[in-house]
């Protein structure tokens, strides 16, 4: 039945079938209002409907000048050159965007997960005010969103690494440009706090409405260049009994999460928890959310420790090769682990 | 009426000419799943790629994309829903094959890049539309160059409407299914898909989308990747021809 594989609602296409209208071709030809009569629908509902009948059928028809095979396709050679072109966000730890080639990339879903305290939130926190850095600086000069479901997202430290990283920009300033432009406006630290949306959530349902709602958001917005959610886990480690639910769930807010990435060129980054699964023989560490959750990101990055220091390893990546790097947790953020130089545990 | 949409019987004789003029066997470029398939991938076959996040399936999808528009000169069709589309790693794969003393890699490399088309789809209607959208094509003579159509990952698309009340979201896969054989039958394609992995019974796993989407790709191929070694392996879960469970292994950077 061709009509059960158009994009129209349940209740509608339940009504088209009782009708008789099976076949797009049954469709091609009826007017809205005698379509509207006939499912007892409102006329408008039935012109949509319409409408997304003659987009199926009608495909062919859409003659655009070119000489494309597809609507609204890309050839590798326009993406590569997009891609070189593009900036990446810095995560402040200069052995980390080594491996990540270059930083968070836009147009990607990064996933980093890691045991509690091995600083994901400070990396999320990190990011949402590293994407703001000027395009001056070689930043992207854009707005963060960052999604908290845990409430671990701290204002106070927030504060603090936009101050260190104002404060990195004015000593780039005073490097490089000794004399020219003197005066140039340097962003105040709670400028930065300014453009990063916060949006609290408590419940499965409300993270699912949040992620629906982003995309009219950032068209208002404009320039939000990253969602960060804090973490994509928690709701859906609880209160679920059914788990084909859950990971249809799951799926559908990937793929719109990707769409989003896509679609506004910005970077999405999920911060997954840690389970420990049943693996031959022995229990091993590994992101929770499953197997089929795991398809879900473009690249994977984990974070664990290795003896006192912590380390990320790049986990899966379509373009760049396994490796890891040793990063650390200061005052001011994420910056490089210093070497010979003993972690202090603050008690 | 019915009986206008009778299609013309062919014989046993015409079927061979047709699978030995049309249906030819696309090189894959990694010479160890070449072996284990006898040449490479059928056109008019639909095969499937299934394996654990991070097993390479993705590579192999880039690897074959490079490879079957550098040697065939023809277009590609890469249906990507996982913005894992990387075109860098495309030019490191067609700079490494080719001759570094070559003059001309640059020009190779445009060429092939420009024939290699991506679209992103994040739902399975716009995937339908696509496909639609395809045949119609194809049927009108544009772009009857189309070797090849990979889709990574189908099952990204089909895994949120699948199951749950209803079996509307089966229909849709099944339709899918359909389309892509009537596709590459119809149009000579070969159709490559990936597909991931869920638990089975007993801590095993086993490739999603369940028992009805099994019996509709030709070929169904499992990826294994070896944590420890960084080896990867290959194994044949279904073939119309070949003999199942054979296992070859490969070097990740293929």
């Amino acid at each position: 039945m061709e009509v059960s594989t158009l994009p129209i609602s349940a209740s509608h296409r339940g009504k088209l079938i009782s009708s008789g209208y099976t076949s797009l071709s049954s469709l091609s030809s009826v007017s809205p209002s005698r379509l509207a009569q006939d499912l007892k629908i409102s006329e408008n509902e039935a012109v949509e409907i319409l409408k997304v009948v003659s987009r199926r059928s009608g495909s062919e028809k859409i003659e655009n000048g070119n000489h494309a095979i597809m609507n609204g396709a890309q050839t590798a050679w326009d993406m590569l050159h997009e891609e070189e072109s593009s900036v990446c966000i810095t995560t402040s730890c200069s052995d980390l965007d080594v491996i990540l080639g270059g930083g968070i990339h836009c147009k990607e879903v990064t996933e980093i997960g890691g045991v509690p305290g091995i600083g994901k939130t400070q990396l999320g926190i990190q990011l949402a005010v590293n994407v703001q850095i000027p395009s001056g600086y070689g930043g992207l000069g854009g707005k963060a969103i960052y999604i908290d479901t845990e409430g671990s997202f701290m204002v106070e430290r927030a504060l603090q690494i936009a101050e260190a990283c104002a404060q990195d920009m004015l000593e780039y300033d005073n490097l490089l440009r000794k004399d020219s432009q003197a005066c140039r406006v340097i962003k105040q630290p709670k400028a930065f706090l300014e453009n990063i949306f916060y949006f609290r959530v408590c419940t499965y349902t409300e993270q699912i409405a949040v992620i629906n709602y982003l995309e009219k958001f950032i068209s208002e917005q404009k320039d939000v260049k990253v969602v960060i959610v804090d973490s994509i886990t928690f709701h859906f480690r609880q209160d679920f009994e059914d788990m084909a639910l859950r990971t249809r769930l799951l799926g559908g807010m990937a793929l719109k999460l990707m769409k989003l990435a896509k679609q506004f060129k910005l970077a999405v980054v999920l911060l997954n928890q840690v389970t420990t699964k049943y693996k031959e023989g022995s229990f091993q560490l590994t992101l929770a959310l499953g197997d089929s959750w795991s398809h879900a990101s473009t690249n994977r990055i984990i974070l664990h420790w290795n003896g006192d220091e912590r380390y990320a390893y790049l986990d899966k990546s379509p373009s760049l090769q396994s490796a890891s790097a040793p990063y650390a947790v200061t005052g001011k953020g994420i910056r490089n682990a210093a070497p010979n130089c003993k972690r202090v545990k603050l008690m | 009426m019915i009986e206008s949409q009778c299609r013309p019987q062919f014989n046993g004789l015409e079927l061979l000419e047709d699978a030995q003029l049309n249906k030819r066997i696309l090189s894959t470029g990694c010479e160890r799943i070449d072996l284990l398939l006898q040449g490479g991938l059928r056109v008019g076959h639909v095969t499937e790629l299934a394996g654990p996040s991070s097993s390479g399936k993705t590579q192999v999808c880039l690897k074959v994309a490079s490879h079957v528009a550098r040697k065939y000169s023809g277009t590609v069709m890469y249906f990507d829903s996982g913005n894992s589309f990387s075109p860098k790693r495309i030019v490191q794969f067609l700079t490494q094959e080719s001759d570094p003393a070559n003059t001309e890699v640059d020009e190779i490399v445009q060429r092939v890049m420009s024939s290699i088309v991506c679209y992103s789809i994040f739902d399975i209607f716009t995937l339908l539309d696509m496909l639609h959208q395809l045949m119609n094509n194809l049927k009108s003579e544009i772009g009857c160059n189309v070797r090849m159509l990979i889709i990574d990952s189908l099952s990204s698309l089909i895994a949120p409407v699948l199951g749950g009340g209803g079996a509307h979201g089966h229909a849709l896969m099944v339709t899918a299914g359909f389309l892509l054989k009537e596709l590459a039958h119809e149009h000579n394609l070969s159709i490559v898909v990936t597909n991931h992995m869920v638990a089975g019974e007993a801590g095993s796993s086993k490739p999603a989308l369940g028992d009805s989407w099994k019996s509709i790709p030709h070929v169904r191929l499992l990826l294994h990747r070896y944590r420890a070694t960084n080896d990867s392996c290959i194994s044949i879960l279904k073939h119309p021809y070949l003999q199942n469970c054979i296992t070859v292994p490969r070097a990740l950077n293929l």
